[in-house]
């Protein structure tokens, strides 16, 4: 395993026309401590590191998803200078100046996850939001046969992962006159708050059929609520952290977020970018449904989970 | 009976010598470690950081204190700032001069904080309750005004007031030296400041002296309110827009601040410059642990440290 | 026992009763107008559901509420439910006991209780400020210890401790009423309770007719802190998951469960029950606006005006017996 590692990080020394001393230090910038979604990021970033031999520095808000918090730590890793910058905005228009201060001091920064409003990035590796919900929707709808009543639980309002996947959402059900949106309602991607408005919204409509959730944590208290009341109904959500409930036949689908391989495509579009090798201005994921069919592959733990070859995902 | 309450009044000089609390302590610890283990920490950028992104927070540290001292609290200050930040972006979004958004800005401090005030000293509600209520209102508000969104503004003349320096220092720093002297001003120079003191310390014999203790007390939740909307200048400036949940809970850290730097919930006891250090070290502990780049779960738990060991240290001179 | 306690008690019971109905006439008000505005929200299910979620904050808001009868504050509790219920999880998952588990559980946030306690009665700092620091100890310890990973899945014996019923009713709403009257028993039938009443109202007068001041506080920030972790279990079972962040929504509304009840903030003043007619008032709201699909955008302003006009009505009727 390890041979490989070395191996392949020889080779794209060797291949490099410039190449650079390995070694570089790139800064990795996400929202939270909290997240599963942030940890796979992070651990993404730092196996793609190791394999190219450059290292990582983590910074995470101490209060989840700071805006000032993250602007002081770009100020300070600016005065640190990294190498560069893998960069995940906590709000995407509100740290638009701190990319900006990033662009100032020079140092190349890759945008991943969530797109920043504005700035200059080397490139951007994420996933469509709006295709993702889309797709994750369509299959419930198609699950249900077209017909039924659902509900909606929105994440954040005002996080642009959260508009654009209700927008996915509001697009699959308009494909599907038949299905009645009976309510639309926000658990903040809160799994406690999510279970809460599900409890209550149980209350008002006696016959739900499915339930489309923003991200897999709500998802989850969805399926803990109609657990508890007995009934029910399918589930599906987004970010592809359900891994188990979807093993165990509870939830429905999830939306592939790949949180691990944009924290590795990420990573080594910035170590690229530094070895000046080319690297596409934008990296986008196809939307990937997690189902019952396909669930055993995304069952590997965290730590044994290893980075795709760079060139798998990105075709010229 | 004036006489008696001047007596109150220690000397700020005086009070310093008397208790340099355990946070200045742990402030020299933190800059030596850090100075040692990082070549950068005392570089002149660096420095810079530290004061810039101490403003915010010694803003509100700053009426806190004052608060503190009568015995009261504002945990809406956060949420005030916020909503403060949200109006001020607003109005520039909505192409009017800065000055105007401003004072948009300070009239929404204002009001919170005369009414937070208005209900502490005219209701006699404890002071918690109500400014935990009004705090919720502002957050409400924010978040009913923004619909959960950010407003971004682009306004060359907003940037500028963060960004910009004159004479060579940055205007940030300018704004929060000119509000530490006022403040510092009005606590030791002026009849607010002595009744301030009292007001804490004896508020009976404020009303036996005839003096109108309700007014001031309302006056230092106003001028708690009117901190707040200018801090949201700041705020809007560095981040170039105004968000509906930007400084939630600031004012926690701001009361910590406040109390580390030997300001106490009782009698009145309190200590400008001691706050300065509260908010310095804060900002020390945060920069020094991003420079050397130490695991954020281990920075979450150094913050509750720094607030701890810096009472124990307190804790421990009280006893001697 | 003393003259000061002794008297302070007898005013405060008939005082406390009157507030207590007034909470309750305020929680029936609403309980009017839902019923008018949903045609949902009187049915055995929904008020059920509504007890369900109050019990929880219930739990939480009633060790607080013996914290704040002392005047002091405990701003960990919100903290405290994330690592006593991901180091219960994790204890549940390893040994697979539940019992283990829930031990842990509440033996962690005993622990953390107990050194709040140390450092508000023996190191003399004032609550606010050492519960804060404590919040920010404990959050970097969940967080290390989790990693930003979620534990999920438990045994159904363990489940039924959230989402169990018996003859109907939630488990979780018998664990409330349970401790409902073993709250009110230690407050107002104890010696322990009327000593904790008297530290509230006047901390000197009752240091000198003999409480043992320190010892008490430890004690109310350590059923505090038990009460937190108990919480944290019940949480855990219903939720099945623990992350690390599961409790931060949960302290100043456990706070305000308190105030909205009549406890006040300057100490020896509040009862149990009123705390869970407030956790009933904050519940009661949040189902409204559930049921009636308002934006939740609406909820901390709502909040906000909830938790004034209660405590502003405090005023008044303690103004007028005064």
């Amino acid at each position: 395993m390890k041979t490989r590692f070395l191996a392949a990080t020889v080779t794209i020394v060797l291949l490099s026309p410039l190449a650079h001393a390995d070694g570089e230090k790139i800064a990795v910038f996400t929202k939270n401590l909290t997240n599963p979604l942030f940890a796979e990021i992070r651990a993404g970033a730092d196996n793609a590191a190791k394999q190219m031999n450059a290292t990582t520095q983590h910074y995470v808000p101490t209060k989840p998803d700071s805006i000032p918090e993250q602007m002081s730590a770009i100020e300070d890793v600016v005065v640190k200078r990294p190498d560069a910058i893998v960069f995940i905005p906590v709000d995407s228009k509100a740290m638009v100046a701190g990319v900006n201060k990033i662009n100032a001091a020079g140092i190349p920064v890759v945008n991943i996850n969530d797109r920043a409003a504005g700035g200059k990035f080397v490139s951007f590796v994420g996933v469509n939001d709006y295709d993702l919900g889309l797709e994750t929707a369509r299959f419930l709808l198609k699950s249900l046969g077209g017909k039924g009543n659902v509900v909606i639980i929105e994440g954040v309002k005002g996080a642009s992962t959260n508009q654009d996947r209700i927008r996915g959402f509001k697009k699959a059900l308009e494909e599907n006159p038949n299905v009645k949106l009976l309510a639309s309602q926000t658990g903040n991607y809160q799994r406690n708050q999510a279970l809460s408005v599900m409890e209550n919204l149980m209350q008002s409509f006696p016959q739900i059929d499915g339930v489309l959730a923003a991200n897999d944590a709500m998802a989850t208290g969805v399926i803990e609520a109609l657990a508890a009341a007995n009934r029910k109904a399918l589930v599906i959500g987004v970010n592809g952290t359900g891994v188990a409930e979807i093993a165990a036949g509870k939830l429905l689908a999830t939306g592939d977020y790949k949180g691990f391989q944009q924290g590795c495509l990420g990573t080594m579009a910035a170590i690229r970018h530094l070895r000046k090798l080319p690297v596409p201005a934008e990296i986008l994921f196809p939307p990937v449904l997690i189902t019952k069919a396909n669930v055993a592959a995304y069952q590997v733990p965290k730590d044994k989970m290893v980075c795709p070859k760079w060139e798998d995902v990105v075709k010229n | 009976m004036s006489d008696t309450i001047i007596a109150i009044r220690p000397s700020a000089f005086g009070a310093g010598l008397r208790r340099v609390p355990g946070v200045a302590w742990i402030l020299g610890l933190l800059v030596v470690v850090f100075a040692l283990a990082s070549r950068d920490f005392l570089s002149a950028p660096n420095l810079l950081n530290i004061g810039l992104q101490s403003v915010i927070l010694l803003m509100l540290a700053l009426p806190m204190t004052l608060i503190i001292m009568t015995e009261g609290v504002d945990i809406s200050m956060g949420a005030v700032l916020t909503l403060a930040s949200v109006v001020l972006a607003w109005v520039l979004a909505h192409e009017y001069s800065l000055m105007f958004a401003l004072a948009a800005s300070l009239v929404t401090g204002l009001v919170f904080g005369i009414v937070n005030g208005m209900l502490v000293a005219l209701l006699k509600m404890p002071p918690f309750v109500v400014t935990l209520g009004t705090m919720g209102i502002a957050q409400g508000l924010a978040l009913l005004a923004t619909d959960g969104q950010s407003i971004v503004v682009s306004n060359s003349t907003l940037e500028a007031v963060y960004a910009g320096s004159w004479a060579g220092i940055p205007q940030t720093l300018l704004i929060g030296a000119a509000a530490y002297a006022v403040t510092h001003w009005l606590l030791y120079q002026t009849r607010f400041g002595t009744y301030v003191f009292a007001l804490g310390g004896n508020p009976d014999a404020l009303k036996l002296a005839g003096i109108r203790a309700n007014f001031y007390l309302i006056a230092v939740y106003a001028f708690g309110g009117l901190m707040a909307g200018l801090a949201a200048l700041i705020l809007t400036s560095r981040m170039s827009s105004g968000h509906p949940t930007a400084a939630i809970g600031m004012e926690f850290d701001a009361i910590a601040a406040v109390v580390v730097g030997g300001t106490s919930f009782e009698h009145g006891n309190g200590w400008l410059f001691g706050t300065l250090l509260g908010v310095l070290a804060v900002g020390a502990l945060r920069n020094g642990l991003n420079l050397l780049t130490i695991p954020s779960s281990v920075q979450v738990s150094c913050i509750g440290l720094l607030v701890i060991v810096a009472l124990l240290i307190d804790g421990f001179k009280g006893k001697r | 026992m003393n003259f000061a306690t002794g008297t302070l008690r007898i005013g405060a019971r008939a005082a406390d009763l009157k507030t207590i109905a007034y909470r309750l006439a305020a929680a029936l008000a609403i309980c009017v107008v839902l019923t008018a505005a949903s045609d949902v929200f009187l049915t055995t299910n929904n008020l059920l559901n509504v007890l369900r979620q109050a019990s929880l904050l219930f739990l939480l808001a009633s060790g607080l509420t013996l914290v704040i009868l002392t005047a002091g504050l405990d701003l960990s509790v919100g903290a405290n439910i994330g690592m006593s219920a991901c180091i219960a999880a994790s204890v549940i998952k390893l040994t697979g006991s539940a019992v283990l588990g829930a031990m842990t559980g509440v033996g962690i946030g005993l622990t953390i209780g107990l050194a709040n306690g140390v450092l508000v009665a023996l190191m003399r700092m004032p609550p606010f400020i050492a519960t804060y620091g404590m919040l920010w100890v404990v959050h970097g310890v969940t967080y290390w210890f989790m990693a930003g990973t979620t534990i999920y899945g438990f045994p159904p014996g363990f489940r039924a401790l959230g989402s169990g019923h018996f003859l109907g009713v939630p488990i979780p709403v018998y664990l409330m009423f349970v401790f409902l009257a073993l709250g009110t028993f230690f407050a107002q039938r104890t010696t322990y309770g009327q000593e904790i009443y008297a530290i509230g109202a006047n901390r000197e007068a009752a240091r000198l007719s003999g409480v043992p001041i320190a010892k008490r506080l430890i004690l109310v920030y350590a059923v505090s802190g038990a009460m937190a972790g108990l919480a944290s279990l019940v949480f855990l079972a219903r939720m099945n998951s623990a992350e690390g962040d599961i409790g931060e929504a949960f302290t100043l509304p456990a706070i305000a469960a308190a105030l909205i009840g009549g406890t006040s903030l300057f100490g020896g003043v509040g009862t149990v029950s009123g705390t869970l007619v407030g956790a009933l008032i904050l519940t009661l709201v949040l189902n409204g606006m559930n049921l009636l699909t308002i934006d939740a955008s609406w909820q901390p302003l709502v909040t906000g005006v909830i938790v004034l006009l209660a405590v502003f009505f405090d005023t008044l009727t303690r103004k007028g017996e005064a």
